[in-house]
């Protein structure tokens, strides 16, 4: 059983992460982590410490727990850029002092260090207003540049098809065949993905989120600081995780909003996609760093999200989470792992750390924190 | 003109706005500025509003538009509520609410509900979406800070079937300092006239030290128009103009709910992950009825339902449910 301990800021409480019913009594390993959670309250994803909480309560953890592998996420810099209009000097100087407090980090902590930047943003030119057509358009998981469309009308695909801004529109049956879906999985995606032209974004329904000044690029490849290695993609890391970690401290460590244009280290530029599709930031690309095959299907983009949260209790505090992802390097590593990160409820699921620690905010209103304990008996 | 929309009762000049910036004076009518224009448009679980007992579970369409009649100083959608409307039009939803209703068929929605900012600030467009949705069979309902005239209250419940009042605090200096209006008169008078006839629910943010001592006067007023009215004590989550300030403490709070669950049998504190006071309990034989989660700021969610026929399983109770 997993554990999920929340902090809300003077008030902790201990659950069964799947099904959400509270637990007692308390392991040791539950004690560490709140005592952790007490002295590291979350500053807010776009506060100056929120990467240095990441620091903080890494160096923390690892001193109580002594893991042999961390992941770690920094992604305040992301949040800045995402919706601060900054000049392109201001937005290096960010990601590198994102870099900085990494650096800090390793440092402190000894470990060695690969370096993954999940590729740059591009300054928003504008919206495809998705909002009214006959069919049904949804964007998800924070995505931008792809939408997902049901049930479109002929006129919704004339309008479509002739859009301007709209890059491609790829039936369902061509992203199954790309990442070798089953049936199964091909029931998830949508019937149509539309990928919008560089600088523009899909608007779709959605609730009040503040509105971005920057989308995410189309990073056919993203930078990877990992001396020693000849990878060439993404699906790479998790071979060397494996190699690496047999002979050292291993410290994965992703810098959100960082692409290969203002990566601050030398890297290789690995490939971040297969053919036309390339990740974006999120679950998707995290899974298929920390797992070498590629994820789109574990929450395909566009999916129709409120059909599964809304109706499936498992999981109540992992946000469109349903299952804990399988095959991610951390779950299978003999050794201890940790993971934190300040980029909502997400460390607990895409890495599979025996701990993880990541903010408790939802749409930036910050809550708290939450650790999850997969497992204690190592 | 004056503007009657809300208790403020704005003089507006020709072709200028009043404190919302949402009416204009035109052509001898004071008129929306922005018609079908929505700052949210999306799905949603009844539970996360927050409403309780209205058919739990269910999926809901959210809508608001811009701007609202308080200047709270702890807003949670101040880049909404607060912004100037006009400015925010670009990135704003424009859909008529034939297609508004349309998208809450298409997404199996049992109700739509305006949850964002004020609907008073709104109410020509929100006239409309009702006639739309009336036609398709689906209900309105909508969070309120209850800051309107009586004749916009009646309106009001035209359209909407349930409603969350939030009622912020008693007493005058309180709403002055943090509300930015004179007194919570129009507020009260304005959950009594809803209750009348409308499924009305409230919720009240505590900030500690500032409107906790009001809870006991708070409940006895609820329950002077219906103990059965479920009532949302919200731990404030510090935001905008007071952002830096402390979390309230949350077993300080609880703590000063005791006497006011002796008057009310639906009090829920919750707005924090976690809470352990989520759960609808029997008012007769002390069984859960309903469990929730509290995922905290518009997250909570129904875990299961245990009523039968809207009653207690254990003892059949009715439980006060819309």
């Amino acid at each position: 059983m997993s554990t999920a301990i929340i902090d809300a800021r003077g008030w902790q409480s201990s659950f069964d992460l799947k099904t959400g019913e509270k637990v007692q009594p308390e392991s040791d390993a539950q004690r560490i982590v709140k005592e952790v959670l007490q002295k590291h309250p979350y500053p807010g994803d776009m506060d100056k410490a929120s990467n240095r909480w990441v620091s903080d309560t890494a160096l923390e953890l690892i001193e109580n727990y002594t893991p042999r592998f961390v992941f770690l996420s920094y992604a305040a810099q992301y949040f800045s850029l995402r919706y601060n209009p900054m000049t392109d000097e201001n937005r290096s100087k960010l990601i590198s002092e994102a870099l900085n407090e990494a650096k800090r980090f390793i440092e402190l902590s000894g470990y060695t260090p690969i370096i993954v930047g999940t590729g740059d943003m591009t300054p928003l030119i504008g919206n495809i207003d998705i909002t009214r057509l006959e069919g049904l358009a949804l964007c998800t998981n924070w995505s931008a540049r792809y939408a997902g469309l049901y049930e479109p009308s002929d006129k919704d695909m004339t309008l479509l098809n002739s859009h301007p801004f709209i890059e491609k529109i790829i039936p369902r049956e061509e992203i199954v065949r790309l990442f070798n879906g089953t049936p199964e999985q091909a029931q998830r995606v949508p019937e149509f993905l539309m990928v919008a032209r560089k600088g523009y974004a899909f608007k779709a329904l959605s609730p009040t989120m503040k509105v971005p000044v920057m989308t995410p690029s189309d990073c056919i490849t993203v930078p990877v600081f990992i001396p020693g290695s000849d990878i060439n993609d993404i699906t790479g890391i998790r071979d060397e995780l494996e190699k690496l970690t047999a002979k050292k401290n291993i410290a994965l460590i992703i810098l959100e909003g960082a692409g290969v244009n203002d990566f601050p280290l030398p890297y290789r530029s690995c490939i971040n996609g297969k053919e036309w599709f390339t990740y974006e930031t999120g679950d998707a690309q995290y899974l298929t760093i920390s797992s070498g095959e590629h994820r789109f299907f574990d929450y395909p983009k566009g999916y129709k999200y409120y059909d599964e949260t809304d109706v499936n209790n498992d999981f109540p505090f992992s946000g469109y989470f349903k299952s804990i992802p399988v095959n991610t390097f951390a779950s299978s590593f003999p050794g201890r792992s940790i993971a934190v990160g300040n980029k909502s409820m997400f460390m607990h699921m895409v890495t599979g750390a025996d701990i993880c620690i990541e903010c408790f905010s939802r749409n930036m209103f910050n809550q708290g924190t939450m650790a999850v304990i997969h497992r204690d008996d190592k | 003109m004056q503007c009657n929309y809300c208790e403020r009762r704005c003089e507006i000049p020709e072709g200028k706005t009043g404190v919302c910036r949402m009416y204009t004076f035109s052509g001898g009518n004071i008129i929306e500025r922005f018609p079908h224009r929505w700052s949210a448009c999306s799905t949603s679980v009844i539970e996360s509003m927050p409403f309780y007992h209205v058919y739990p579970g269910s999926r809901c369409l959210t809508i608001g538009t811009a701007s609202c009649n308080f200047r709270c100083s702890y807003c949670s959608n101040a880049h909404i509520a607060k912004e100037d409307p006009e400015l925010q039009q670009e990135k704003m939803f424009n859909i008529p609410p034939v297609e508004l209703v349309a998208m809450a068929k298409r997404m199996n929605c049992r109700s739509i509900i305006f949850n964002v900012n004020e609907p008073a600030v709104s109410i020509p467009s929100l006239i409309e979406t009702s006639r739309e949705a009336e036609k398709a069979g689906i209900m309105m309902g909508c969070l309120t800070n209850g800051y309107m005239t009586e004749e916009s209250a009646d309106i009001l419940a035209s359209i909407f079937s349930f409603f969350n009042v939030s009622l912020k605090g008693l007493s005058d200096n309180f709403n002055k300092t943090f509300i930015g209006i004179g007194s919570s008169e129009p507020v009260l008078r304005n959950i009594k006239r809803l209750a009348t006839d409308r499924y009305v629910e409230i919720t009240t943010p505590v900030i500690q030290g500032e409107n906790d001592n009001e809870l006991n006067s708070m409940a006895e007023f609820i329950a002077g128009i219906n103990p059965s009215i479920p009532w949302h004590v919200f731990r404030l989550l510090p935001e905008d103009e007071m952002k830096d300030k402390e979390y309230p403490d949350i077993s300080f709070i609880n703590n000063a709910l005791t006497e006011a669950r002796k008057k009310l049998p639906y009090i829920y504190f919750h707005n924090f992950v976690g809470s352990d006071w989520v759960n609808t309990i029997c008012p007769s034989c002390g069984s859960v009825v309903i469990e929730r989660f509290s995922l905290g700021c518009g997250g909570d969610k129904l875990k299961t339902d245990h009523t039968t026929e809207g009653c207690c399983k254990s003892c059949g109770r009715e439980i006060h449910l819309l």
